[in-house]
């Protein structure tokens, strides 16, 4: 069991809220600097929930994603001043001035958007996520069970995948150090069986979900919500933050 | 031929799967490794051909550390079955299925052909090589991926577990398949929950509680430790249970199977010494 902190027995919702209160504000905010404390507050959220650490592999997911997308961004903007030419010889791979505050801005957004939700998930147990979104949000049960369950299935599909590669390089594929292209090409031996291993398992599923009498009746939930002053107050100041974001 | 040397390893997660593990199976030999579930079974497996390294410890194949060769090298050393076939079948037909692994080891044309031909009629595939595997039943397609590893011409046979899901039928031709290869020369790994296979097919057993090594030995000894074997929690083949009050007075040791003890029971009885003469085929 993940260890507990005050940000573990929040309302899901309130964390949702303060997640859409940092995606609203890092829309307003304009210079890098805001936008990377924006950044920086959201590290600071994860580090006093203590999940820090269980988040980190995907944080560093996310910035790789940003900066690939700085790299494919900067060298289309043409106006401002050149800062320097990739090769000057053929005078493409220009990077100008504007070009780079505009993909620095951009970049820094997308992660602080991002960055919240390996928080909340890490944060939030899938049963209580969907029990929010069913009993405060009115969201049908159905949805929100695929989509929790969709989800779940990520593990299991990584351990799948795991199986799989070990199945083929005990057959002598060598998938160490192979150049990129090579790598590729593996992909389908990989796809093939992990997607029919998947159907089966979906399959099975759904059965094992039919017999149990999934959607025959109202739903009752073991562990019910409660929204508690703390969520209260923490909502509001969300609000409150966000909302001064944009008035500035 | 495999020799562990104090093997410990220890999942990324932090979970110690196996401790202090040390071990010799000979050349030809056919050893069975059990234990409960999550004893750690399938983890000293994946050793074998390298798609785990020891965290501390080595393991010897034939000489060569584990630690240092390439799974890609040991694949032609260790054939691995794995429990589940799905999780390696991804071609057309059966036999491109099979051709898959000797075409990973640089082979061309006809020996890739003589090849798949070969581990083919060695599991009676042969009928089935312009199938789809995914249409052929479980047992089949358990054949199909044990076939694929015999093509890579492999002298030692891991087994996880290959008759788990199987009728009584599959299930025994499955067996007979694996002696047929033992009788060839093979080295044999097997793993399996069911005791009754281990007394009928194995020559030696490892027993394998809480990711340590807590016994090993031939089967009729190890078998006969009820104790150990009360503590990985494995109960002796019905037979030999049968048989333990007269295995304590000195009497019909090294009985393992039904016609071991029917073989017995005549020799008692009708002071023959040939009495397997009068049994049926
Ligand atoms: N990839 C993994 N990461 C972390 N722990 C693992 C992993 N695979 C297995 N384990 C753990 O290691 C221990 C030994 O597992 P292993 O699969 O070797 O057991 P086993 O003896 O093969 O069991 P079974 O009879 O169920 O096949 C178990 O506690 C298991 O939960
Ligand atoms: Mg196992």
């Amino acid at each position: 069991m993940p260890p507990a902190s005050f940000l573990h027995n929040l309302h899901p919702l309130t964390k949702v809220v303060w997640s859409l209160a940092v995606v609203t504000a890092a829309f307003f905010l304009q210079g890098p600097l805001p936008l990377l404390l924006l950044w920086a507050s959201v590290l600071a959220v994860a580090g006093a929930g203590k999940v820090l650490r269980q988040v980190l592999p995907a944080l560093k997911g996310l910035a790789l994603l940003a900066g690939l997308f700085f790299l494919f961004q900067v060298f289309l903007i043409r106006e401002g001043n050149t800062v320097f030419t990739l090769f000057p010889a053929k005078g493409i791979g220009q990077v100008t001035d504007v070009g780079l505050y505009a993909c620095t801005v951009l970049a820094l957004r997308m992660l602080a958007m991002t960055s919240t939700i390996p928080v909340l998930l890490a944060t939030t147990n899938p049963k209580d996520m969907v029990v929010a979104f069913v009993e405060k949000l009115k969201v049908p049960y159905l949805y929100a069970f695929m989509l929790v369950t969709s989800l779940r299935f990520i593990p299991i599909l990584q351990e799948q995948l795991d199986l799989v590669l070990q199945a083929q390089r005990a057959r002598g594929r060598d998938l160490e150090g192979r150049n990129f292209i090579k790598r590729v090409k593996a992909v389908v031996p990989l796809a093939l069986p992990l997607l029919l291993v998947s159907i089966r398992r979906s399959r099975t599923l759904a059965i094992s979900l039919e017999t149990r009498g999934f959607g025959s009746g109202p739903r009752t939930h073991l562990r019910p919500l409660a929204f508690r002053p703390a969520d209260i107050a923490a909502t509001a100041a969300c609000l409150l933050l966000a909302f001064l974001v944009i008035l500035l | 031929m495999i020799r562990a040397e104090n093997l410990s390893f220890t999942y990324p997660n932090g979970l110690q799967a196996l401790k202090d593990i040390s071990f010799h199976i000979k050349k030809g030999e056919f050893a069975a490794i059990i234990g409960r579930n999550g004893s750690g079974k399938t983890t000293l497996l994946k050793h074998f051909n390298g798609l785990l390294k020891p965290t501390s410890g080595r393991l010897l194949i034939a000489g060569l550390d584990t630690a240092r060769a390439r799974t890609a090298e040991l694949a032609r050393k260790v054939g691995f079955l794995f429990q589940n076939p799905d999780h390696q079948i991804f071609l057309p037909t059966v036999a491109q299925e099979i051709a898959f692994g000797p075409r990973n080891l640089g082979l061309k044309g006809r020996e890739i052909e003589r090849r798949v031909a070969e581990a083919a009629a060695q599991v009676g595939l042969t009928e089935y090589l312009d199938a789809s595997p995914w249409k052929l039943g479980k047992g089949l397609r358990q054949r199909v991926a044990l076939a694929s590893v015999l093509a890579m011409g492999p002298d030692i046979l891991v087994l996880d577990e290959p008759t788990t899901g199987q009728d009584y039928r599959q299930a025994r031709e499955i067996m007979a398949i694996t002696k047929a290869l033992h009788r060839k020369g093979h080295t044999i790994i097997l793993v399996t929950h069911d005791m009754e296979l281990v007394a009928r097919y194995a020559e030696k057993a490892l027993v394998l509680g809480g990711g340590r090594l807590l016994l090993q030995g031939p089967l009729t000894e190890v078998f006969s430790r009820d104790d150990v074997l009360a503590e990985a929690g494995l109960l002796p083949p019905a037979v030999l249970r049968l048989t333990a009050p007269y295995r304590k007075a000195g009497l019909i040791p090294g009985v393992l199977t039904p016609e071991d003890l029917f073989r017995e029971v005549c020799t008692i009885l009708r002071g023959e010494d040939h009495a397997a003469r009068i049994l049926p085929a």
